[in-house]
This record gives C-alpha cells, sequence and structure tokens, in this order.
C-alpha cells in the first residue's frame, strides 16, 4: 500500500514528535558506562540532550505557527490545537527536566532512565494531541501511560514510590481496557475508527443503546486521565508516591492533553447531534459539579500540602469541565488558556517542594513552616502561585475562570458558575494554610536545628523554573490577550473549522 | 463463523470476569491477569466486527492491542517484582502505606 517515504511536508509534521522520541532511545544507549567517574558526566550529558531534545521540538513547533502551516501525516495532524499542545507539552517536560536535576539530586537516585521515560511520555503524549483517528489515539494514550507508571515507581528505595506505581498501573490499566472497548463498540457500529467520521453518523445509529455504551466507555477512559470525580481516586496517592517534578509533570500535562482529546472529541454540543448531544453534556455537567464539590471539601482537610495540590489539580480539573459543559467556542479557548496558565501554576506549586529541598516523605505543611522567610524569593512566588491557583483576580488563574464562567452565563448556566465561584473560595481556605505555614509559622526548634545541620540546598535549577512560574502567572493575568487571540483563538477556530 | 452477537456476550462475559477479578482479588499477579483478559474481549470484538464489516482496520487494531498488552504487562511485573523485593508479598491488603 503506502509504503513510501514521507515528503518533507509531512516530515514536517512528524519531527516534533521524532525529536523527544529520539533523544529518548538514544538516552538508555549511553547509560551502558559503568565507571562512576564517566557517569557524573553522562548524566549531565542525558540531561542536556533531553533538554536539546525538547528544545528542538518547541523551535520546530513555533515555526510551523509563525508559518501558519497545518502539516499532516497519513492520521496524525499537527493543525493550529495540536501545535498549541505540543508546545504546551514541551514547555511542561522542559521545566519537569530541570526541576528533576535538582530533585533527583537531593533524592541522591540520579538516572537517565527517568529523563528517557520521560521524553517517551511526551511524544506519546504529541500523538494523543493531534489526531481524531481512535487507533493512533489509543496508541498515543499506551504511550504515554506507561512510561508514566514506570516514572511513579522510579525511586525503588521507597516502598510508598512502587506501591504508588502499581496503584497507578491498575487503575490505569482499567480505565484503558474500559477506552478499549468503548472504541470496539463504536468501531462495530459505525465501521470508521475515525471520530470525526463517527460524529456525522450519530444520527443513525443512535436509537442503538450500544452506541451510548460505546460514548460511556469512551469517557470513562478520557475523564480517568483528566481526573474527574469519580474517577480521581487514583490522583492523590499517585502524586504523593511519585517524585515532585513527575507529579507536576502528570497533573499539568496528562490533564493537559486528555482535555485537548476531549474537546478534539466533543467540540461544541452541536458535533453529536440533537439526542446525543444534550446527553454528553449532561454528563459533563453532573462529573463537573462532583468534581467540584468532592475536590475542594477534601482537599481542606488534608494535612501534607502535596495531597492538597494533588486535590487541588482535581478540583482545576472540574472548572475545564465546565468548559466543555458552555462548549461555545469562547468557552474552548478560554478552556486553552487556562490550560497554558494551569502548566506555569502547578509546575510552579510542585516545583516549591523542590525548591525548598523536602526529599522523601517531607510534604506535610508543618514542614513548610517559616520557609517563605528563609527564602524571600522562592516565598513570593509561592504566594503569587497559589493566589493564582485560588483566582484572585488580577494573576492569570482569575482570568482562566473568567472566560469559563462567562461563557456559562451566557449560555444560561447561572447555577453552574454559582457554584465554580463557590468553589473558588473553599479553595481559598487551603491554599491560604498553605502560604501561613510559609509565613506566619515559625519553624520548630527540631526543624530549626536540622536546617543548621543539614548541607546548603542545591537548587537553584528548580528555582528557576518556580520564577518562571511565578512570572507568567503574572504575565497570564495583564497580557492575557497576546497568549488568548494569538494562539487560543486561532486553535479553536481551526477545529471547529470557523475561518 | 458465529454471529456477531455471539461474539459481543461472550467478549462481555471475558470483560465483566475481568473487571470482577480485578476488584474481587487480592494478588497483584492475578490482578494483572485479569486486566489483560479485559484487552482481550476487546480484541475478540475487533476480530468479529472486522470480520463482519470485512475492512481490515480492526484486525489491525487487534494485532496492534497484543503489542500494547505486552508493553503494559511488562511494565506491571517490574513494578511488582520492585515490589516483591522491598515488601517481600504481591497481596494488595498488605500494600498499604498511603492513604486511598
Amino acid at each position: 500500500m503506502n509504503s513510501a517515504l514521507p515528503t518533507s511536508a509531512q516530515w514536517a509534521a512528524l519531527m516534533p514528535i521524532l525529536f523527544p522520541a529520539l533523544a529518548a532511545a538514544v538516552i538508555p544507549l549511553a547509560l551502558l558506562d559503568r565507571d562512576a567517574g564517566v557517569q557524573k558526566w553522562i548524566r549531565a550529558g542525558v540531561y542536556a540532550v533531553a533538554l536539546f531534545a525538547l528544545g528542538a521540538s518547541f523551535m520546530f513547533l513555533a515555526e510551523l505557527g509563525k508559518q501558519s502551516s497545518q502539516p499532516s501525516y497519513q492520521q496524525l495532524r499537527l493543525d493550529y490545537l495540536a501545535q498549541f499542545t505540543g508546545i504546551f507539552i514541551v514547555v511542561a517536560a522542559a521545566l519537569a527536566v530541570l526541576q528533576s536535576w535538582d530533585h533527583f539530586h537531593q533524592e541522591g537516585w540520579v538516572k537517565g532512565e527517568t529523563i528517557s521515560l520521560l521524553l517517551f511520555s511526551v511524544s506519546g503524549m504529541m500523538v494523543f494531541a493531534s489526531t481524531t483517528n481512535l487507533l493512533v489515539l489509543f496508541l498515543g494514550l499506551e504511550l504515554f501511560s506507561i512510561p508514566l507508571y514506570a516514572l511513579t515507581a522510579t525511586l525503588r528505595s521507597r516502598s510508598s514510590s512502587s506501591e504508588g506505581g502499581l496503584k497507578y498501573f491498575i487503575t490505569g490499566a482499567v480505565a484503558a481496557a474500559c477506552f478499549l472497548m468503548g472504541i470496539v463498540i463504536l468501531y462495530g457500529l459505525t465501521g470508521t475508527l475515525d471520530i470525526s467520521v463517527m460524529r456525522l453518523q450519530a444520527g443513525t445509529p443512535l436509537a442503538d443503546p450500544l452506541f451510548i455504551v460505546g460514548i460511556g466507555l469512551l469517557l470513562v477512559g478520557f475523564l480517568f486521565k483528566v481526573s474527574a470525580v469519580p474517577f480521581h481516586q487514583w490522583t492523590p496517592d499517585v502524586y504523593v508516591a511519585s517524585p515532585h517534578p513527575i507529579a507536576g509533570f502528570m497533573s499539568v500535562a496528562t490533564k493537559g492533553v486528555a482535555i485537548v482529546a476531549l474537546i478534539r472529541a466533543f467540540p461544541g454540543l452541536t458535533a453529536w447531534g440533537p439526542v446525543l448531544g444534550p446527553k454528553v453534556q449532561g454528563v459533563f455537567m453532573l462529573v463537573a459539579v462532583l468534581t467540584l464539590v468532592v475536590a475542594n471539601l477534601t482537599a481542606l482537610v488534608q494535612t501534607s500540602a502535596k495531597r492538597m495540590l494533588a486535590y487541588s489539580s482535581i478540583s482545576h480539573a472540574g472548572y475545564l469541565v465546565l468548559g466543555l459543559v458552555a462548549g461555545t467556542p469562547g468557552a474552548l479557548t478560554g478552556m486553552l488558556f487556562y490550560l497554558a496558565i494551569y502548566l506555569a501554576m502547578n509546575m510552579g506549586a510542585f516545583g516549591l517542594f523542590t525548591a525548598f529541598g523536602l526529599v522523601g516523605e517531607k510534604d506535610t505543611y508543618e514542614d513548610l513552616r517559616g520557609l517563605g522567610w528563609k527564602h524571600p524569593l522562592m516565598g513570593l512566588c509561592a504566594a503569587l502561585i497559589l493566589f493564582s491557583l485560588a483566582g484572585v483576580p488580577p494573576l492569570g488563574g482569575f482570568y482562566g475562570k473568567y472566560m469559563i464562567f462567562k461563557e456559562l452565563v451566557a449560555t444560561g448556566h447561572v447555577n453552574l458558575a454559582i457554584l465554580g465561584v463557590l468553589a473558588s473560595l473553599v479553595s481559598m481556605g487551603y491554599y491560604l494554610r498553605f502560604i501561613v505555614a510559609l509565613f506566619l509559622q515559625a519553624p520548630t526548634q527540631a526543624q530549626e536545628r536540622e536546617a543548621t545541620e543539614a548541607p546548603v540546598i542545591q537548587a537553584s535549577l528548580a528555582r528557576g523554573t518556580v520564577l518562571v512560574g511565578a512570572i507568567l502567572v503574572v504575565a497570564g493575568g495583564f497580557m492575557q490577550t497576546v497568549l488568548v487571540d494569538g494562539f487560543a483563538h486561532r486553535a479553536i477556530q481551526g477545529l471547529l473549522g470557523l475561518r | 463463523m458465529p454471529s456477531p452477537n455471539a461474539v459481543l456476550i461472550i467478549s462481555f462475559l471475558l470483560f465483566s470476569t475481568g473487571v470482577a477479578g480485578i476488584l474481587i482479588r487480592r494478588n497483584a499477579l492475578v490482578i494483572l491477569m485479569c486486566a489483560e483478559l479485559m484487552l482481550n474481549a476487546a480484541n475478540l470484538n475487533f476480530i468479529a466486527f472486522a470480520r463482519h464489516s470485512g475492512s481490515v482496520g480492526g484486525q489491525a487494531f487487534a494485532l496492534m492491542v497484543m503489542g500494547f498488552a505486552a508493553a503494559e504487562v511488562a511494565v506491571g511485573l517490574a513494578i511488582v517484582v520492585a515490589l516483591y523485593r522491598r515488601k517481600a508479598t504481591v497481596q494488595v491488603d498488605d500494600i498499604n502505606l498511603l492513604k486511598g
């Protein structure tokens, strides 16, 4: 059949995915050397190669965006939405790589495989976000999930880490199997694997309740990756068990690509016809309400700050799903903007743990006492990031929520918008607790003693990433038009075929 | 060639066996097997539907899923082995450091 090599235009669609994949394949080869002296340099080289591959991918995507070209290769379509998502993933991964250099040195567990797995995951996410064919979608899903299972369990010296990995693996495998079952049912009923073609046929096989079962199973797979209630139980355990940078990457990138895939599969309410559309909207509404209520209330009672951040990431999934309920182009654009700000906020928030040099199980509010005064710049960044997560007005997080709530009101879902605002108010409670621990609580004597005895924390790279996150959060508040008009708007317009 | 409906029923039975196994059994290795059972239930459907509709897409999918399943179980088993080395057990009830 089609065995010819891709043409240069087709290569353009493959390049951003190939850079990280190639780097990921090369890195393990470099790790074969056992000599300790050489290994130190190899490790530095591994991180450099990873950053280089991510940078190359970023430059390529930025260039594509500038030339406003949308190359495609077979089932992969690198349209504006995929380019936006690609840049989103690459930036998240680069921040995670920088943080993990510091974090793994603090833990004393620097392994190149970690970076290799992370890069495989990046290329899987790009595949996942740039296709409507369910076969390729499933390939992308597995390609980014399987490395993440291993990444969760990467600190083999700690049993909680392996336990988190096992939990993530079992729940993830079940979700993937449900997703696959959904695909096979839809394939059997429509005879096609392309979800955009399937949508056109949605009017005819509707009488079949199996069709609804298929869509439902598909949604289970997506919502699991988004970690929306009731498919959220894995999230806190897995984030707590994984290394801080990996937890940040998972919370940002996995959720981000799953939301983008949802936007692609369910763009607006009319896309699935007059019968199925409202049903899907009803599911989204239920999920969003449950997520906002359960996640925010559970986050309030956590004693571990990292667990709190995990529940906070679930609650942010709720706000994003609210955007799908509204389903207007404005709401979808708002969701993309929200995702971009969420990237800065969450990579920053999880990066704080590394920046403060908190390793191992030290992730409770108690461990954070007084750290804001000890590291004033990081304290300021922490305050900015946490206020933005809570949605305090001049910061980026506020505008993300504002864009979604505005469209909710415009489409007549005033109740949901009010619930969203109330949820943000509740969330203020647990974010403030983080800030109070940083600034208003003096460290205990034992902590003071420990701090004087401990070696100086080396975390300049992680601090840099937190600073970048804080700057992006502030920039998102004052210059959001650049991001919205420049990227998000174009991505959604291109997807919906409005232009 | 049995009718697609018969295959559908068998595959749903397999799928439910897998789900039930994951919920009931406490041995991590059996849970792994049950997850594979769920994937294979979907595989069976793919082949039946592809035969029925005469398109090759489904059969290609089934082949790829076998590859995914192998990759998945490799990582899963590695995690179970890592855990076994630390805790000397594969019973999930004994593995309870995390709260959820």
